[in-house]
Formats: structure tokens, C-alpha cells, sequence
């Protein structure tokens, strides 16, 4: 006996044996019929314990404590069995008692007496509490369409009914549709204005329900002035309430310009940053940011939240415990950054965000450096601040494990930039980058591949760290005076590519004519050092240096005559200078009304003029005059006017052929003869001297 | 070139003038000079004075300027917990 069907244990062999003994062969017909009476008790008792009679019991059959009967092992599976069927027996007759009475509730919803409707809103609210009924509710649109007219003429007990109703239903996907069909949304809208609270809850979580899941839904909670009655809410102090309104507020807005604008027309950035500052329910905070996120990449938003207070009030929670709060305040932070660097008090989050430096998460250093890179532009206190709290150190260590992610190094560096120059500590950060052993580092940053936006800020950076003289062995010793020339050359070669000055050579976002004045720029202060000046001259520089003074870009005109200024400080060097025909660009340049390049090129002229005859100075003397003392009145004054500028012009012109004329040697051996033509000796002198000095500096 | 000479100043003198300012403007801008050059500042420190209150006061060469990094991070979706 398997047991499948009389419920009995199998009996073995032995037991067999023992039972026999113990039960006598006459009794075995009475001993079946009593095991089959109590089969059915058995399993009636397994089925339905509750039809037990108090104190009734049924013969045990189990006789392995450790092995449970069938029955027994059958018994849990048939009461859930039993408890469905019973589910389903009653969700039957909830249906059809439902069914029978929504036509006559939904008369009854549009009687004319106040109190028949505040009933039978009662009666379809209870209905709703049950999912057979509520099914029913949701699939009659007339019903639907009568509890949203409820919502909005009944009394107020009438439209807390109605509201918990539309709540109730919005549970559903097809509640939702049958709300959003019948206009719900709309009155929804309208009753966000209701001075019941509990009005107000059902009316805000029903609306975050639909803008969850029905389709069309945002588009309609626009159209009906929803974002105008949802920013007023804001100033609701119930922190769960505020967490469904800022949800809402974030549905709406993202990827929505218009409804950031009417987020901001009504004041809704002062009313999140006071959120921000001054509760501490996470959830409440998290979906706050999330909105302050959004709107942080409108650029009109962007003022009203940093002037609210935005950065301060972000920054509080950099240090809490919840990461997805901590990354959004980043984000947010990091889309703020660039139109608050003039903002006070920030002294704070500038020390986290040095800490947060150290961090190995890359989304944290992404932000961190980005915040820090903007908060320190031309904000002299920050700078020092950030420098007095570690951060050069801390900004070379984020480079080094940047590795190649460009969204950790650029901001770094230009961080590491901005510290290095323009304030009183920057001397410091310059030698503090050398103490942290950060110029190696930096430096491999100008090898290959290019990511031009990184390169572009190492190469300034790598100007202001040649501002210390202890700097400049270092930097020599890192290989920075070839890897600055050659990209010189290659930016210089891609400008020319395209041949004319209204186009500009883009990579990676950045214009290669940059790259060209940071690394003269560069190599300018880099040449302030002899031994340095020496390698920079060994390169055959000094031709495309002469050409750059031509250059359209004034910065590059200033920073060329720079470094040969600098290079002519050795004698070898101003012969070079002079045999390239430096000296007619440098005469004109004379006359540029910026001070630094009217500056250098006065200094060329007068390092190339050393040995040259006293007519030659008195002519360099002569344009000077012109120039030098044009901002001057007193020395104008000295100066006969009219006579003087006709003359000037006439004797410079003379002048600027006469030294064209008087190049003497050159530097790459005969060049081509057209000494009469001398714009065309200048321009065809300096195509060849390029060609030669990329024949000798191949770019690898 | 006499008519382009200062009344009362000789090339020479102008040519002195001129040197003096560009050397101190070098100097201003944290450029090197040369010993000659250092030397004839230290031959003129009359003119050398007289310029000084002439230079301008405000700074020159700095180098590039400071720049925002403009971080419009493109919105994206928060997972919804």
C-alpha cells in the first residue's frame, strides 16, 4: 500500500511481522473501517481546520516522527487551494453586486441634492476598497466621469470621497486611463488649490501616478497651469507631501525648457534650496535634488539657484550617508560651477570637495575636479583657500590615477592652472607642484594621444610652473622643451594647412591656433633660463618664431616676440633673430597698442641693434618715438606732430626696406634672390625656412 | 631726422629715453636683462627715476587668463527607487 490511496504509511516487512503480532487476524475488518472513517476526518482536517469541533481529534497515522504523512505534507497546499477558490467564489459576487450598482451610483453621483451625492460618494468609495468592485468602478467610464464632476461641485466631505476614489483607482493602469480619459487631470489640477489637506494629498498622488505611468499624461498637467499650482506647494511643510511635489516637479521639467522657465517665473529655486537647507528626510532630499539637477542646466535657472543660496545649501550634503543624494548634490554642483565664481562663502564645500579628491569613485572626482576648476577661476581667495587645504597636492594625485579618463584630468589641470597663477599664494602652489613630484606627471600629459583640451591646459599650466626659477631644471630634465616645440610645429603646420586667416582648425573642440600661443607662451617663460634659452634656440625655433610675428592672432604676436626677446639675451641667438628678417615685423609691431608686444619688440630691436650702426638706432629710436610715448602727452608733447607723422611714415617705410634689405647671412644657406620685391623676399624666405626647420625637427 | 627730434633733446638723448622705459618695462613683465643692460640702468638711474612714475601700474603680462569649464551635463534619468 503506497499509501496514495487510504493515506497510510507504508509498512515494511518487519513491521508487518510486528504488527501482526501485536494486532490478531480476527480484528484487522474492524481496524480498516476504523482507518477509513478517519481518513476523511484526516483530511477534512487538513482542509478545513476550522470545522474542528473543540476537543475533536482524528486517529494519528504518522508513526515516523521525522517523516510527515501525506495528508499531512498535502495540507498547507489545500488550504491555499481552498482559501482561492473562496477568493474567487466572493470576488464573483463583489462583481456582480458591483456591477448591479454603478449605473444607479452614477444617477445618484449628479442628483441635485448635495447630500444624495456626498452618499453615494461615500457608497463608491467603500467600493473601491475591494480590487472585484473596484475593477468594475474603473470599466465604466460614466462612473469615472461622474466621481471627477463630484470632485469638483460637491461640498468638501463630497470631494475627499471623490478624491480617494480617483486615488484608489490610480493603482491601476486601467484606472489611470479611465482618470485620464474622463478629465480627470484638469480637476485634479484644481484641487491642488483645496484647503483640505487630505484633498490635497490624494489630489498630488494621484497626479504623480499618472505622470508615472499614463501616457500623455505630462502634457496634460501643463496644459491645465499644473507647474503654477504645484511651485506653491512647495512651501507646504509636510516632508512626504513635499517629496510626491518635488517628484512631480521633476517628471514635468526634465527635458522640458518651457516648464523650467514657469518652475523659475514662480519662485521655485528659492523654495527648493530652503528645502534643501533645512530638512533631513532623505527621501525628500534626494527627490529635491533631483529636481535642482534638472533645472541647474537651464542657464536662466542657473543665476536664481546660485543666488538663492543653491551651492551652500548642495554642499551640506556632500558628507551624508545616502550616496544617491551625495552624487546628485555633485552633479548639480558641477552644473552650477560656472556661473558661481563669484559667489562668497563657499569656504565649506571647497574643503569637502579637496577631500573628495582622494576619492577612487569616478563620478566623485569627475565632479570634483570640474567644481573646483570653475570655483577657482579668477577668484583669488578661493585659489588660496583651496591651496592652503591641500588641494595642489591632492589635484596631482587625482591626475596621476586620471590616467586617461579626460573628465578628471582636464578639470584637474586647470584647476592646478588657475592655482599656479593670478593671486598671492601662487608662487607657493607653483613650488608645491614640484615638492608632490606632479611634473612628470604633467608633462607626459603633452605625449601622444592627443586629447587637445587637456593639452591645451598642461601647456598653461606648464607656463605658470616655469614662473619659478626652481621649476625650470625640472622641467627641462621632464623632456618639456621637445614635447612643447613639437607640438608647436604640428599645431603651426595644421594652421597653415588651411591657408587663410577667416578659417580656424578645430580637434577636439579646441583651435590649434591656441596651441600654437600656449606653447610659445610656454617656451617664453621656459627661456628664461640659459640653459633652457640654449635648447630651445638648438631646436631651430627661432624661423618659425619670426614667422609668428606676422601672425593674425595678437596673443600669438605677443607671445612670439616674447620668446625672442628672450633668446636674443644670447648674442648667437639676436644674430639668428636678425639674420631672419625679424626686424621689419618687429618695427611694425612697435606700433601695436598693446603694451607687452610694443614692449618686446622695442627689446629686440635693441639686442639685435647692439652692434649695429648709430643710424640704425636712431631709426629704431625714431619708431619708438611714435609708439612708446603715443599713450604719453607729456612725452608727445615733446615731439613735433604734424610734420613728425608724415614724415615717420614715410621714413619707415624706407626703414623697414632698408633693414629687409640689410638681412646679412642666412640661416639656411642662399635663399632665394628677389631682394627687389620685398614683400615677396619675405614671404618666400619664410615658406623655405619653415620647410627647413621641419626637415630638421621631424615631427614623429 | 632733425625735424623728428624733441626740442631741447637730442637723438641721443631720446634713444637713452626710450631704452630706460622698454628696460623697466621689461623688467615690469619679469623678463631677464642683459649685464649691459643692467648696467645702463644703473648709468641713467636719473631717467631710470623719472620714468618709474611713468610705467603703467597694472600688470602687464599674466599670461592666458583664467577660464569656466561650462558643464552642461546632458539630463539624464536617475534609476527610480
Amino acid at each position: 500500500d503506497s499509501g496514495i490511496q487510504s493515506g497510510a504509511t507504508t509498512v515494511r516487512e518487519e513491521d508487518e511481522t510486528e504488527s501482526n503480532k501485536k494486532f490478531p487476524t480476527e480484528n484487522t475488518t474492524d481496524l480498516d473501517g476504523q482507518y477509513s472513517l478517519t481518513r476523511a476526518q484526516r483530511v477534512r482536517a487538513a482542509m478545513f481546520p476550522e470545522t474542528l469541533v473543540e476537543g475533536e481529534s482524528t486517529l494519528p497515522t504518522q508513526t515516523d516522527p521525522d517523516q510527515q504523512t501525506n495528508v499531512q505534507r498535502l495540507a498547507e497546499p489545500s488550504q491555499l487551494l481552498k482559501t482561492a477558490i473562496v477568493h474567487l467564489i466572493n470576488y464573483q459576487d463583489d462583481a456582480e453586486l458591483a456591477t448591479r450598482a454603478v449605473p444607479e451610483l452614477t444617477k445618484l453621483l449628479a442628483d441635485e441634492d448635495q447630500v444624495v451625492v456626498n452618499k453615494a460618494a461615500l457608497i463608491v468609495n467603500q467600493l473601491t476598497r475591494k480590487e472585484a468592485s473596484r475593477r468594475v468602478l474603473m470599466q465604466s467610464p460614466q462612473m469615472v466621469a461622474a466621481v471627477v464632476r463630484a470632485l469638483q461641485a460637491g461640498d468638501l466631505e463630497t470631494s475627499r470621497c471623490a478624491a480617494s476614489v480617483l486615488h484608489s483607482l490610480s493603482h491601476q493602469r486601467e484606472g489611470l486611463l479611465a482618470i485620464f480619459k474622463s478629465g480627470g487631470i484638469p480637476a485634479l489640477v484644481r484641487m491642488l488649490s483645496s484647503p483640505m489637506e487630505s484633498v490635497l494629498f490624494y489630489s498630488i498622488t494621484t497626479l504623480h501616478n499618472l505622470l508615472l505611468h499614463q501616457e500623455g499624461a505630462k502634457m496634460a498637467v501643463r496644459l491645465a497651469d499644473g507647474l503654477q499650482r504645484m511651485v506653491p506647494l512647495l512651501k507646504k511643510t509636510n516632508p512626504k507631501f513635499l517629496a510626491i511635489t518635488t517628484d512631480c516637479l521633476q517628471l514635468l521639467s526634465y527635458g522640458n525648457q518651457e516648464s523650467k522657465l514657469i518652475i523659475l517665473a514662480n519662485g521655485g529655486p528659492e523654495s527648493l534650496v530652503f528645502i534643501m537647507r533645512n530638512y533631513n528626510y532623505e527621501k525628500l532630499l534626494w527627490t529635491t535634488s533631483r529636481v535642482l539637477k534638472v533645472l541647474s542646466v537651464c542657464p536662466s535657472n542657473k543665476p536664481a539657484i546660485v543666488d538663492a543660496g543653491g551651492m551652500q545649501a548642495l554642499g551640506q550634503h556632500l558628507t551624508g550617508s545616502s550616496q544617491r543624494l551625495v552624487q546628485n548634490c555633485l552633479w548639480t554642483l558641477r552644473n552650477l560651477s560656472d556661473a558661481a565664481t563669484k559667489q562668497e562663502g563657499l569656504d565649506g564645500l571647497l574643503q569637502i570637495l579637496v577631500t573628495q579628491l582622494g576619492s577612487d569613485e569616478l563620478n566623485m572626482l569627475t565632479c570634483a575636479t570640474g567644481i573646483l576648476s570653475n570655483l577657482t577661476c579668477n577668484n583669488a581667495r578661493n585659489k588660496a583657500l583651496v591651496c592652503q587645504s591641500g588641494g595642489v597636492e591632492a589635484l596631482i594625485h587625482a591626475v596621476l590615477r586620471a590616467g586617461q579618463k579626460e573628465d578628471v584630468c582636464e578639470p584637474a589641470v586647470c584647476a592646478l592652472r588657475h592655482l599656479t597663477s593670478r593671486h598671492a599664494h601662487a608662487e607657493l602652489a607653483q613650488n608645491a607642484v614640484r615638492l608632490h613630484y606632479g611634473i612628470p606627471a604633467i608633462t607626459k600629459l603633452l605625449g601622444q594621444p592627443y586629447y587637445w583640451p587637456v593639452v591645451k591646459a598642461t601647456v598653461g599650466l606648464i607656463r605658470n610652473l616655469a614662473l619659478c626659477p626652481a621649476n625650470q631644471a625640472p622641467l627641462r630634465e621632464a623632456g618639456a622643451i621637445p614635447r612643447l616645440v613639437n607640438l608647436l610645429l604640428k599645431a603651426h603646420q595644421d594652421t597653415q594647412r588651411l591657408g587663410s586667416s577667416a578659417q580656424q582648425t578645430y580637434q577636439d573642440g579646441v583651435r590649434m591656433e591656441e596651441i600654437v600661443e600656449g606653447c610659445t607662451g610656454a617656451l617664453h617663460i621656459l627661456a628664461r633660463d640659459p640653459i633652457n634659452r640654449g635648447e630651445i634656440s638648438s631646436m631651430q625655433t627661432i624661423p618659425l618664431f619670426v614667422q609668428l610675428l606676422y601672425s593674425y592672432v595678437e596673443n600669438v604676436k605677443r607671445v612670439s616676440a616674447g620668446v625672442l626677446c628672450e633668446l636674443a639675451l644670447d648674442k648667437q641667438s639676436a644674430e639668428l633673430i636678425d639674420a631672419e628678417g625679424a626686424s621689419a615685423p618687429l618695427m611694425e609691431l612697435l606700433h601695436s597698442p598693446n603694451e607687452g608686444i610694443a614692449t618686446y619688440a622695442a627689446a629686440v630691436l635693441f639686442r639685435i641693434s647692439e652692434d649695429k650702426s648709430s643710424d640704425y638706432r636712431k631709426r629704431v629710436s625714431v619708431e619708438l618715438t611714435h609708439s612708446l610715448f603715443k599713450h604719453d602727452p607729456a612725452a608727445w608733447e615733446m615731439v613735433s606732430e604734424a610734420n613728425t607723422h608724415l614724415a615717420s611714415t614715410l621714413l619707415g617705410i624706407h626703414v623697414f626696406m632698408d633693414l629687409a634689405l640689410c638681412t646679412g647671412v642666412q640661416s639656411f644657406g642662399p635663399s632665394p634672390n628677389c631682394s627687389h620685391k620685398v614683400g615677396s623676399m619675405k614671404l618666400s624666405k619664410i615658406s623655405w625656412g619653415q620647410a627647413q626647420l621641419l626637415k630638421n625637427n621631424p615631427i614623429p | 631726422m632733425n625735424r623728428e627730434e624733441a626740442p631741447g633733446k637730442s637723438p641721443e638723448e631720446m634713444y637713452i629715453q626710450q631704452k630706460v622705459r622698454v628696460l623697466l618695462m621689461l623688467k615690469k613683465m619679469g623678463s631677464n636683462l642683459t649685464p649691459n643692460e643692467e648696467a645702463f640702468l644703473r648709468n641713467y638711474a636719473g631717467v631710470v627715476h623719472s620714468q618709474m612714475s611713468q610705467l603703467p601700474q597694472h600688470n602687464i603680462d599674466q599670461g592666458a587668463e583664467d577660464v569656466v569649464m561650462a558643464f552642461s551635463r546632458s539630463e539624464t534619468e536617475d534609476r527610480r527607487q
